[in-house]
């Protein structure tokens, strides 16, 4: 049988690079900028720290939702996918809202090399959670219909490979961004 | 003798045969690898003829200075065209639809591990190469900033037409479609091959697509993210590569050339594999050194990710830096160069048949080494200051592409083909194409290595009437009109070997690899049964029962 | 050989070393180049297959001391030419450290601008340099990448906008040396010729002072209404003129155009009649210039022909 797992183990690697050149981009502007909006004068990393808690925790939940799989708990897996989703999609929603808060400032990313690398990479990150709330939605569709009685399931196994790789993203993406410039 | 060997599972609906014609939509709707893997040949042709349509007009504008055949925009736009057609929508999907084709046959499995990823592969090469051509419609035209788009020059203010856009989009669905692809090869190539088929008894052609795979997978993402911060950068004023707002013009070089030079590799490492089934078959004898084969092909793979900035000798990095890009570049040559070696070294003391294929693959060899001689000299920075960005440049890499990579391709075309088709190809053709090839090609591009040298620069319209930089040039042009010709002969040979070529049986070079053990064409299954593997040629062992090439192996 | 040009001619220390290095890879490339062909020639004759034999050659696999051999043979020879790289870039390309430039190259679509620090000169697409002196450019870029290439004086480099580099430029002997922007920057990088003129040092400081000159503007005949059509028509709106109220910098300043040789970066040779045809339709000679076409009458371009040519 085709190797899903390892199929999406390589498309992972390949995103990663995706993200590594973004986040190289970053970095190469950063400090650059000496007046008007940098992350240090424009970015909250408490409140955007709160909403990367809840994309982690998805990870987590996520994972729960495959050890249901394992052990055919159905109703628990559509519990825990529901959750992770629920989890997933706060995080975008306080992503949006604090674009909307910059954006409100007139911080975009026409304004400067800081405006340009941080929505280039948050957005490009917000965009593969989205495809993942999306794939995630499908599953729970489909278990609601009663697929996934377990205990494997390829489809399952490789969305949770993907989003847990979102949330690694995340995490270099936060220490980069919020993290690096602060401290 | 032969064992029963379940593969992947067969469709419960049976797929439509090559042979039997049920219309366009069996093969619109086909996920069969050997219906895509002939889709790409067939669309690289199309491409080939355009591209080389705009290297004709490029050459006829050079043939005299000063001279007005078009004007310096169209001919701007032309070598733009030329050079990303000739990448993105010839070399690298014939390439990638060779083995299609092929590595599924040459491991002894049924289909590729994703049959519809396959197919999407193909479809977004399409798409991609409208997207391209699109722009010829709009009223600006295509982009005219060059293949590599240097930044700032394909940014506003400088370039406001909608040419670059469409030019990034349009390779950002070649991209995706070449990531796909990289993929499933891989695991295809790592789960699906036939029992006894060790990684070590992969033939030549599996582990140069291997690789090549890998390199795909990795680097594409490189100019995938440059083309993302180029159309945001265009389309919603972001400031990534415009130093007048703050970004930096040399980091679009760094991405793009991230990107180009492994691109070079996997432009040129399939085109190896061709040669290193071709010659062994020819010669009649193994492959010489093996090992040393594969793996100086792992070793390019992975230092042709860290050589990237011998493209930026003039850019001004530091001298430094440029001095450890200047040996890792030189150290490059060093792997090719063995892999030269071990051909010739096959070829000596065999029972060469010069059949067109190994007529290709024998001129290869030398148009190669001249590549590579021309590569090591750029690769030293004192010397690129002197050569970059002129004829010399031009001369070095269409050796490598055109006598390295099209000559190998022509080589597998005509050794496949009837494998592909059932038919032979004519032999008088094949020889006229090749002669007329070898002429037209030389005599278009030798002399640009002088035209180099003595101080033409390259991607310029025109040029002043220095003395014999006109003659040289038309000789130039008179060596593009001949090749011109020699596709016509080619295209022709095609036509005309589809239609009245003699019927080719299923073996007809007497060749060693598992494709070879189907019919011509393969069933749709591919295989009846699998033969049994116990070396790195199953059918000479399968010929030779009392000389096999392990004659220590357990039988499967 | 000499008038091949390029790598065939070459003038200043720089070139040389340089063109001594490429000289001999040249040589090993033909070595190398000349066993293959010689290998691959004999193998032809020597092994081509009989007609009738169909039997099986000897089925060699490999040598393991020979692949041991073919690779550290290479690996020696590149060592030998990394440490002959490393040798030359020193010889042709020092350290800057802190030292002042003596001329400032700006690189803009589609001409040069050149500016002498230390004298104040200010011209464009034609370098008076000292010969036998070596001198330090700066060389920067005003809008896309552009190169500095004198073939036969020595290395080229980028002008890359946001980004400074430096070039040692030395011609050892007197003589006109020609070379050309050689990194794609738009239509017309084509015709983004550079004329270096290397001449004796007190020809030289004779130029600078020249070129320091105010020029008076004439007020009377047709090089008078030439002046004043050249301040009314928006010619200053891109060009500069010393002693006038031109001094913008978008095209070369042509304070001293008289004493160019070439004008349109090398398009046009000067004269009255190339300057004639230049400014009736500049966009014939150099299609897509940043010069539009300034629709003048005849008598208008006749005026301003007659202005400028007396700016010497």
């Amino acid at each position: 049988m085709a190797n899903n797992k390892m199929l999406v183990g390589f498309f992972v690697a390949s995103e990663s690079i995706f993200f590594v050149m973004l986040i190289l981009a970053y970095v190469n502007f950063h400090g650059t900028v000496t007046d008007g909006p940098t992350a240090v004068n424009s970015l909250d990393p408490l409140r955007t720290g709160i909403f990367s808690v809840f994309l982690l925790a998805s990870s987590f939940t996520v994972w729960l939702a495959g050890r249901s799989l394992v052990s055919r708990n159905h109703f628990m897996l559509k519990i825990w996918l529901l959750v992770t989703i629920i989890l997933g999609a706060l995080f975008i929603y306080g992503q949006a809202s604090e674009w909307l808060g910059l954006i409100n400032q007139n911080i975009t990313i026409s304004r400067n090399v800081f405006g340009t690398t941080f929505f280039t990479l948050t957005g490009f990150h917000g965009f593969h959670v989205c495809v993942g709330l999306i794939m995630l939605s499908i599953l729970l569709g489909l278990a609601m219909f009663g697929d996934f009685k377990g205990p494997k399931s390829d489809g399952v196994e490789c969305v949770s490979i993907y989003w847990h790789f979102v949330d690694g993203v995340w995490i270099v993406v936060y220490s980069v961004i919020y993290l690096w410039a602060f401290f | 003798m032969s064992s029963k060997i379940p593969l992947v599972p067969e469709n419960v609906k049976p797929l439509p045969r090559l042979s039997e014609n049920e219309g366009m939509l069996s093969w619109v709707a086909s996920v069969d690898h050997k219906q895509i893997g002939i889709m790409y040949l067939f669309s690289t042709l199309i491409f080939f003829i355009i591209g080389g349509l705009e290297a004709l007009i490029i050459r006829i504008q050079l043939a005299q200075p000063e001279f007005n055949f078009i004007s310096p925009e169209v001919y701007n736009q032309m070598f733009t065209m030329h050079g990303t057609t000739m990448i993105f929508f010839v070399v690298m999907p014939f390439l990638i639809g060779l083995g299609v084709y092929l590595v599924p046959l040459m491991i002894g499995a049924r289909d590729m591990a994703f049959p519809r990823l396959n197919a999407l592969s193909f479809w977004l090469v399409v798409l991609g190469g409208i997207l391209l051509y699109y722009s010829f419609l709009t009223q600006s035209g295509p982009s005219e900033v060059g293949w590599f788009a240097y930044a700032p020059l394909s940014e506003k203010p400088f370039s406001l037409n909608k040419g670059p856009t469409y030019w990034a989009l349009g390779l950002l669905a070649t991209g995706i479609s070449s990531v796909a692809s990289g993929l499933n090869n891989i695991v295809t190539i790592l789960t699906m091959r036939t029992p006894g088929m060790t990684m070590r008894r992969l033939p030549l052609f599996v582990w140069m697509i291997l690789v090549t795979s890998f390199l795909l997978v990795f680097v594409i993402p490189i100019i995938a993210s440059a083309f993302a911060m180029m159309l945001l950068d265009r389309l919603l004023e972001a400031s990534f590569f415009t130093p007048a707002h703050g970004g930096s013009a040399i980091l679009w070089q760094h991405f793009f050339w991230g990107f180009g030079h492994p691109e070079v590799y996997i432009l040129v490492l399939p085109a190896f594999g061709i040669i290193s089934e071709v010659v062994p078959v020819f010669s009649r004898k193994p492959i010489y050194g093996y090992e040393f084969v594969a793996g100086s092909t792992v070793a390019i793979g992975l230092l042709s990710l860290g050589v990237w900035a011998h493209h930026m000798f003039a850019v001004g990095l530091g001298n430094v830096t440029n001095l450890y890009f200047s040996l890792a570049s030189m150290l490059i040559a060093i792997p090719t160069g063995v892999k030269v070696l071990n051909w010739v070294a096959t070829m000596w003391g065999g029972k060469i048949w010069f059949a067109t294929p190994m007529l290709f693959a024998t001129a290869f060899i030398i148009e190669f080494v001249i590549a590579g001689l021309t590569g090591v000299a750029v690769a030293s920075v004192p010397i690129d200051w002197v050569v970059t960005d002129s004829y010399f440049v031009v001369a070095h890499f269409h050796y490598a592409l055109f006598g390295g990579s099209l000559f190998a391709i022509f080589a597998g075309i005509y050794y496949w083909f009837p494998k592909f088709t059932g038919k032979m190809m004519s032999e008088t053709l094949g020889k006229w194409h090749f002669w007329l090839t070898v002429v037209g090609f030389n005599m278009t591009f030798f002399i640009q290595h002088f035209l180099g040298v003595m101080g033409m620069p390259r991607r310029t319209y025109t040029y002043h009437d220095f003395p014999y930089w006109g003659s040289m040039n038309l000789i130039s042009t008179i060596g593009a009109i001949i090749l011109a010709v020699s596709v016509i002969v080619f295209a022709w040979n095609i036509r005309r070997s589809l239609k009245h070529g003699e019927k080719a049986s299923d073996n007809p070079w007497n060749a060693w690899t598992l494709e070879w053990y189907t019919t011509s064409p393969p069933a749709v299954h591919n295989f009846e049964l699998v033969p049994p593997v116990r070396g790195r040629r199953p059918l000479w062992d399968l010929a030779h029962p009392d000389q096999l090439d392990e004659p220590n192996s357990k039988v499967v | 050989m000499e008038n091949l040009g390029g790598l065939f001619n070459p003038s200043s220390p720089e070139m040389e070393a340089m063109a001594e290095l490429t000289y001999y890879i040249i040589a090993i490339s033909i070595g190398i180049l000349a066993i293959i062909v010689v290998a691959v020639t004999y193998i032809i004759i020597r092994y081509r297959k009989q007609s009738g034999d169909n039997s099986e050659p000897y089925q060699n696999f490999g040598d393991l001391r020979l692949e041991i051999v073919w690779t550290v043979i290479p690996i020696a020879i590149v060592a030998v030419l990394f440490q002959l790289t490393c040798s030359t870039m020193k010889t042709i390309d020092p350290a800057v450290g802190n030292e002042d430039p003596d001329i400032v190259v700006i690189g803009h679509q589609w001409w040069w601008e050149f500016y002498y620090p230390k004298s104040g000169v200010l011209t464009a697409n034609e370098m008076h340099i000292p010969a036998g002196k070596k001198m330090l450019l700066r060389i920067e870029s005003i809008d896309v990448i552009h190169d500095f290439w004198i073939p036969e004086l020595g290395p080229k480099i980028d002008a890359v906008p946001g980004h400074t580099n430096h070039l040692w430029f030395n011609a050892s002997e007197e003589g006109v040396f020609l070379g050309a922007c050689a990194e794609f920057c738009g239509t017309q990088h084509a015709n983004m010729r550079i004329r270096v003129i290397s001449e004796s040092e007190e020809e030289f400081n004779k130029w600078q002072e020249q070129q320091l000159v105010v020029p008076r503007t004439p007020r009377y005949g047709k090089a008078g209404t030439g002046a004043e059509l050249f301040q009314t028509k928006a010619c200053m709106n891109c060009h500069t003129i010393k002693g006038t109220q031109a001094a913008a910098r978008i095209g070369p300043d042509l304070t001293h155009l008289n004493r160019r040789q070439t004008i349109g970066a090398g398009v046009l040779t000067n004269s009255p009649e190339n300057l004639a045809k230049w400014l009736t339709n500049p966009q014939k000679y150099k299609q897509g210039s940043l010069m539009p076409n300034m629709k003048l009458s005849d008598s208008e371009v006749e005026a301003i022909v007659a202005y400028l040519e007396g700016l010497k």
